[in-house]
């Protein structure tokens, strides 16, 4: 028996996602481009996925959704797609992109790969709270940015990021506007119309649909040099459409948006218990600004132990939790995120992220806070033995 | 009553087999793999670099058993490297793999895997612990238990070495059964955070391209007359006869190694012989013994313990006098006693004795 807490890295597939989806994995198996029945039933499905995440996001209008393989290339193909594009649009002069220290891998890499075909690439900090810097953004972006992106909520602290403060500043000096929303959908409400974002990614797998499946909202007139040359996705996006995963990732986000406040006020209590007993423990400390976070992610630290190895203990417990983004599981190397918070390095080795989701329960609260205070203490134990 | 036991999984094929063992009897195993070199000094085939990862990760999912990587590079780095250097830099020869033993693999590790709820931690050593007590592996000619002295009877009640009883060969064909993808794995031989046996280049790299032992010094004979000119104290060992780059009639040898003179002092053939040594730093597997005692001492792995006497001395050392003399012992090396298959302790090799 599992206690599944780490819905940050990914979540369960909803049956009613999975249920769904098989028909499209069976008998529905054309290709959506096709001109006989069977594609264009699958063109049908597509497309109502389409409106499904236009929803979610209160985008404008369904063709603002453009479908990707994962929400690492929905924030590849917003960074450089839009980098080149208003390098390309301005002859050149916009060579800039700004971005924040704390971002996921998914956009820093794309940034450092764009760094080396010439772009300069200034990242904003952030506070020890987590939260990033407004006015110091103000100050990176000018003329001669060409995009601008700062994530919607931070994966490892769960911290709010002030999108639509940084947003006005892009929009004065002319330059796109990018947020990295794959943490916040389904947790909190991420409205497309009001954020002033131009470009806003989202994934699949983080919200009880399956891995292979995500999704760019594109503001309608923003223009993207595409990654993946293709007809598909309007000129955008080329590659035959993972049709049982949109249909997933569709049905996915109507039940999201149709469930955020009781989900959103679920996850929260849980939250809150888990924080209640978890900084019962000596020596432990909440990572992050105390209120401006998702409601299911908690980041703590402990000092004098390895977060991984406290990962392992609870492993062999059967809870799933994590000591840093799924993505560099293994090595203890600091996290970019606490180094930029300027947690000192010591308790940044200390970390541990917990992070409920749908399907969590009182129940797995009840193991992880028996668990916690032992492992803990094992662990101190035994790094002052050896 | 199935119990936890933590496998330390290097990649190889022995502790692929240990794992599979421990699995096999029933036992829950969890494979855990040491990252011993921080990111960046991997690659060249080291314990823990991506390549030795991987292996261990799909030998355990073949064994249907958890595994984990633990980044052990700062105490690796503390704990052998540094003392490592410091023996080269300092005239004497390291053993890196005792070291190893006793402070990552049955010290932190061991204390991590008490904190896992572990009961033991078993690794591929071709060794044998019986009630406690450490004895050869059957198979004398792959036998490792000159490297395991180290282990203090807490560790000895807690160490497990399931290939001990077999041949390598058994070994290999027992893990070609099962299916892992280590089973004809080639064995590493060098020093496993030392790239291509370059000891020099590693000692550069590491301490720098002027440190003292790597710096060019006299070769004398015990009269002090100078023959020839060496390339630094860290490319010699006691009894090594080659690289002095001497062309006399006989043939000459180390004897010694001075660092205060940053000398190295050469001998005929018959003067690397010793009749007895000191040793330190020693571990005791039943307590340290409250007199004289006969045994069995090994002076260098693949060296036939010889029969001596060893006499306990006031400052926690000991005088280890042979039957008969015994081809040089080399500071810094272990000196390990044994009683016919059993480990009755250890120490470091500090100097040899004529008498």
């Amino acid at each position: 028996m599992t206690s599944y807490l780490d819905c940050n890295a990914t979540t369960p597939i909803r049956p009613e996602v999975l249920d769904g989806m098989l028909p499209w994995l069976r008998e529905g198996y054309g290709n959506p481009s096709s001109v006989y029945a069977l594609g264009q039933r699958a063109r049908a499905a597509v497309e109502r996925a389409r409106e499904q995440v236009a929803a979610v996001l209160s985008a404008a209008d369904a063709s603002e959704i453009l479908f990707t393989s994962c929400g690492t290339e929905s924030d590849a193909l917003a960074v450089a797609g839009a980098a080149w594009q208003a390098h390309d649009e301005s002859k050149g002069r916009r060579r800039k992109i700004v971005t924040s220290a704390i971002e996921h891998e998914a956009v820093l890499a794309q940034a450092g790969q764009l760094r080396r075909r010439g772009f300069e690439v200034l990242e904003g900090g952030c506070g020890l709270d987590g939260v990033v810097g407004v006015a110091e953004f103000a100050s990176l972006i000018d003329g001669e940015t060409a995009v601008v992106s700062v994530m919607h909520s931070n994966n490892e602290t769960g911290v709010l990021q002030p999108v639509a403060e940084i947003a006005s500043a892009a929009r004065a000096a002319g330059a796109l506007i990018h947020t990295d929303a794959v943490q916040s959908l389904g947790k909190i409400r991420v409205d497309a119309k009001s954020l002033g974002a131009d470009l806003i990614a989202v994934s699949g797998h983080k919200v009880n649909a399956p891995k292979g499946v995500g999704a760019l909202w594109v503001r309608r007139g923003v223009r993207l040099a595409p990654l993946i040359a293709g007809r598909q996705e309007k000129n955008r996006r080329g590659g035959t459409e993972n049709v049982a995963s949109i249909v997933g990732f569709g049905i996915a986000c109507e039940l999201a948006g149709r469930e955020l406040a009781s989900a959103s006020a679920h996850a929260l209590a849980l939250r809150r218990r888990i924080e209640a007993g978890v900084l019962l423990v000596s020596g432990a400390r909440l990572n992050g600004h105390a209120e401006r976070r998702l409601p299911n992610t908690s980041h703590f630290s402990f000092e004098g132990l390895d977060g991984h190895h406290l990962v392992v203990a609870l492993d062999l417990e059967g809870i799933c939790v994590s000591s840093g983004p799924a993505c560099t599981s293994g090595a203890s190397a600091a996290s970019h995120v606490l180094t930029a918070m300027g947690v000192p390095p010591a308790l940044a080795a200390g970390s541990l992220r917990v992070s409920v989701g749908w399907g969590s329960t009182d129940a797995d609260v009840d193991r992880l806070l028996a668990a916690i205070p032992k492992a803990v203490e094992k662990l101190r134990a035994a790094a002052i033995a050896a | 009553m199935k119990r936890r036991v933590l496998v330390a999984m290097s990649g190889g094929v022995d502790s692929s087999l240990a794992a599979a063992l421990v699995a096999e009897r029933g036992d829950e195993a969890v494979g855990v793999t040491m990252k011993l070199l921080s990111r960046g000094e991997t690659g060249f085939g080291c314990c823990g670099s991506p390549a030795d990862v991987d292996d261990a990760k799909r030998v355990c999912e073949r064994l249907g058993i958890a595994h984990y990587v633990s980044d052990m590079a700062d105490i690796f780095a503390s704990k052998v490297i540094r003392p490592y250097l410091d023996a080269y830099l300092g005239g004497t020869t390291p053993n890196p793999c005792v070291e190893c033993n006793r402070s990552l693999k049955f010290g932190h590790l061991l204390a991590l895997a008490e904190a896992w709820g572990c009961a033991a931690v078993a690794t591929g050593h071709y060794a044998r612990v019986v009630n406690g007590r450490l004895l050869k592996a059957l198979d004398l000619a792959k036998d490792q238990s000159y490297f395991l002295y180290s282990l203090n009877a807490r560790a000895l009640c807690r160490a497990e070495f399931p290939v001990g009883g077999l041949s390598k060969e058994e070994v290999r064909a027992k893990a070609r059964a099962l299916g892992l993808k280590t089973a004809d794995k080639t064995e590493s031989m060098e020093t496993c955070f030392v790239p291509g046996r370059d000891v020099r280049g590693f000692i550069a790299q590491s301490a720098g391209a002027d440190a003292p032992g790597l710096a060019s010094g006299p070769i004398r004979d015990r009269e002090g007359r100078e023959l020839g000119r060496h390339t630094g104290l860290a490319s010699y060992t006691v009894g090594q006869r080659s690289g002095l780059g001497l062309h006399g009639p006989e043939p000459r040898f180390v004897v010694r190694l001075d660092p205060a003179e940053n000398a190295v002092i050469v001998g005929g053939a018959d003067e690397v012989w010793s009749r007895g040594l000191v040793a330190g730093t020693l571990t005791w597997a039943g307590g340290a013994p409250c007199g004289p005692l006969r045994a069995e001492v090994r002076i260098r792995h693949r060296h036939a313990p010889s029969p001596a006497s060893i006499e306990p001395l006031p400052d926690k050392t000991v005088k280890v006098v042979f039957d008969a003399p015994q081809r040089a012992p080399a500071p810094g090396q272990a000196a390990v006693f044994y009683s016919g298959d059993e480990v009755l302790g250890g120490g470091t090799i500090l100097r040899g004795e004529d008498a």
